[in-house]
């Protein structure tokens, strides 16, 4: 029984794309849980991804490649879970802030969030601080995360974070930053409520971020 | 954190690596035709009777007892009949380094009086137990491919000193050995302990164990002790790395060509010698040939010059068809601190682009008075990087990547493709010690500096690697000979 989920394990691992989404139908042929698919299939790989790319042993391609896989198997799995599963480990907006056309960071955090089990819905570059207000009350994430990568585009972080206020909805979602020039000290002083060094601190970050949501 | 990539054996300066020579093919002519000058005009010291009278008997011009003048066609004769490729096995006798033209090498150097304790700090001198250490650093270490003690074992008694550290050295490591010796007896004795573990004389002879190192006296003199040992090397077919240690300046001229030309002189001689003492004789030639520095006097292991000076000896080597013996990896610095660095990057650089064969004296901290494991491991991370640039570039339709531009085009990017997972490992190096991380990933590791990882790399290797040992019946047959050796100069 339980070796086809440690096939769809190892599948990820490896970043086979057409092999995991395979695997999972095989495993749901097999009338294994989608639940049990979803936390001790895909989740757990990618926790094991996680940790040997923190270690050195894997490098950002590779955990690309297993995020994708990871990605397209939850596609399969989505209409099977519950509605509060369905988003995984949560749901992120993701964008790169007006005057910046910077993508390939920001694409990436993205992946390795869902690589992590979020939901991402990415709003792209050059992102309005209007259009992030309209895509949080579209979307209602968990988080709105925003991308630069120029000193000059930083700030607009900060109007972004005073249009949520503005149109009161900046207690129903939290604020994580990123991008070469950011800082932590940045992140207080614009009231951002988390910040991520480069992409894996930002999925630690953003996990923090839910679990933060749930307790409050 | 593993490496992406290892090389096995490399070749340099052939189609599709990075191309570089110091010399023209004129000027390579005219230092040779120096040497050969100085052997005719100049003569060479040469202090044992059997040499001098072999070198008369076929042509040599004696004047005194010991000064000989050696006419250039024996200089051609020897050239023609040393060989231009010799190979060197490990203790189980797999031939893993082919020395022949542009195949480079790297080991470390010998003979270091002191060592910084990797635990203590303290500065002492080199003990048994710290060459055992130097063995277990080297066996671990990917980019290191010969062994040369780093230290002179100082424990044990001075006129057998040898014996005991070729124990030290065989017992944690199987990487092949270069040896030094006090005399023709050291060495007889250490080629028995070598014939004992690769399993007799003949095995030896097939796949040889070690090479010898001995050096002539600058300027233009061959000591007792080193003619024993060329001798013996020339009879035995053990493989001999006869090696000038001139400063430009002090025991040579200040001239880079001047010291070349000497240099070369005496290589020369040495090398016919052993060529009449045994035609074939494998002998690879090289020499330190560096400045003196004229503010402290220092025999520089630092200086840039002696870089230059041994990619010089290289150009020279390939025209004549002999094996090099180079240098790189050392310093004048104390510690290893930001001078060690910036020295061994610069003359690992310069050595492997050059294309030596045995490149050595890695580990040397204070122009040699020194040997640092720190040094050594800092060594094994820079040699990574040098390789990676030696390697060059490939260049195929596959790797101008064109159709990966189209599917990408403007805006996209290449992480998710295929082609970038596929050639990453190859085309990437990929630090180990260097780090690239960003500020706040550097301050949670505590903020490491490059030694203070470097240090925790020594060890770790000495808490966690395992070489594979010697076997416990050899070991105490190896014992026996050491024990011998140190009767026979009344000594326990």
């Amino acid at each position: 029984m339980s070796t086809i989920v440690e096939t769809i394990r190892e599948e990820i691992i490896s970043g086979n794309v057409e092999e995991s989404i395979r695997a999972v139908k095989e495993a749901l042929q097999r009338k294994i849980p989608p639940e049990k698919i979803l936390n001790d299939g895909l989740l757990l790989a990618m926790e094991r991804v996680g940790s040997r790319f923190q270690e050195g042993e894997i490098f950002i391609p590779d955990v690309f490649f297993s995020a994708r896989a990871m990605h397209e198997s939850m596609d399969i799995l989505r209409p099977l879970l519950a509605p509060s599963q369905s988003t995984g480990a949560g749901c992120v907006v993701i964008g790169t802030v007006l005057g910046d056309i910077h993508d390939i960071g920001k694409r990436l955090v993205g992946t390795m969030l869902e690589g992590a089990g979020f939901t991402v819905v990415d709003l792209g570059v050059e992102v309005s601080p209007d259009a992030f207000v309209k895509a949080v009350t579209e979307y209602q994430p968990h988080i709105l995360a925003m991308a630069s990568l120029l000193t000059t585009t930083m700030t607009n972080m900060g109007v972004t974070i005073e249009a949520l206020t503005k149109a009161g909805l900046r207690d129903k979602v939290k604020v994580l930053i990123g991008g070469a020039p950011v800082t932590r000290g940045f992140a207080e002083e614009i009231g951002a409520d988390g910040y991520g060094s480069d992409a894996s601190t930002g999925v630690d970050a953003a996990k923090a971020l839910v679990r933060k949501l749930a307790d409050e | 954190m593993k490496e992406a990539h290892v090389e096995k054996s490399m070749r340099v300066n052939v189609e599709g690596t990075t191309q570089f020579r110091v010399l023209s093919k004129h000027q390579v002519e005219e230092i040779v035709s120096s040497a050969m000058e100085i052997l005719e005009r100049v003569g060479v010291q040469v202090n044992d009777e059997a040499p001098v009278k072999m070198l008369e008997e076929r042509g040599a011009r004696i004047e005194g007892k010991t000064l000989v003048r050696i006419p250039s066609s024996l200089v051609q004769a020897a050239l023609q009949s040393a060989p231009s490729r010799i190979v060197l096995a490990n203790r189980d006798g797999e031939r893993n380094l082919v020395l022949e033209k542009n195949r480079i090498y790297f080991g470390t150097g010998s003979d270091c009086p002191n060592v910084i304790d990797p635990y203590t700090d303290a500065l002492r001198p080199c003990l048994f137990d710290d060459v055992l250490r130097v063995s277990k650093v080297v066996d671990a270490l990917d980019h290191i491919d010969f062994f040369m003690s780093l230290g002179l074992v100082s424990d044990v008694p001075r006129m057998t000193y040898d014996r005991h550290q070729f124990l030290a050295m065989a017992a944690n490591t199987t990487k092949p050995l270069i040896i030094t010796c006090v005399d023709g007896t050291g060495l007889s004795d250490q080629y028995q302990m070598a014939c004992l573990i690769v399993g007799g004389e003949e095995k030896f002879q097939a796949n040889p164990y070690f090479a010898v190192y001995a050096e002539p006296s600058s300027p233009l003199m061959h000591s007792k002790e080193a003619l024993e040992k060329l001798t013996f090397a020339a009879e035995r077919r053990i493989p001999l790395i006869y090696t000038p240690c001139p400063s430009a300046g002090a025991t040579a001229p200040v001239t880079m060509a001047g010291i070349l030309s000497q240099g070369l002189a005496e290589t020369f001689s040495g090398l016919v010698i052993s060529q009449l003492k045994r035609e074939g004789a494998p002998f690879i030639m090289g020499g330190v040939h560096t400045v003196l520095d004229m503010r402290t006097a220092t025999y520089s292991y630092g200086a840039p010059e002696l870089s230059l000076l041994s990619a010089c000896m290289t150009d020279i080597s390939k025209t004549l068809n002999l094996p090099m013996f180079s240098t790189g990896g050392c310093s004048d610095a104390k510690v290893l601190d930001e001078q060690a660095a910036s020295e061994a990057a610069v003359s690992l650089l310069t050595a492997g682009l050059s294309g030596a064969n045995l490149i050595h004296d890695i580990g040397f901290l204070e122009s040699g008075l020194l040997g640092s494991l720190d040094m050594l491991v800092l060594c094994d991370e820079v040699i990574s990087m040098v390789k990676r640039i030696l390697r060059g570039i490939r260049v195929t339709g596959d790797t101008l990547a064109v159709d990966v531009v189209a599917k990408v085009g403007p805006g996209g990017h290449f992480i998710g493709e295929d082609h970038t997972r596929r050639y990453l490992k190859a085309e990437h190096w990929l630090p180990r010690l260097m780090d690239r991380t960003n500020r706040e990933a550097w301050e949670r590791g505590e903020a490491k500096t490059l030694s203070r990882r470097v240090r925790e790399r020594v060890i770790d290797i000495l808490e966690h690697h395992d070489p594979p040992p010697l076997e416990k019946r050899l070991l105490s047959e190896l014992e026996m000979v050491v024990a011998q050796a140190d009767e026979r100069y009344g000594v326990k």
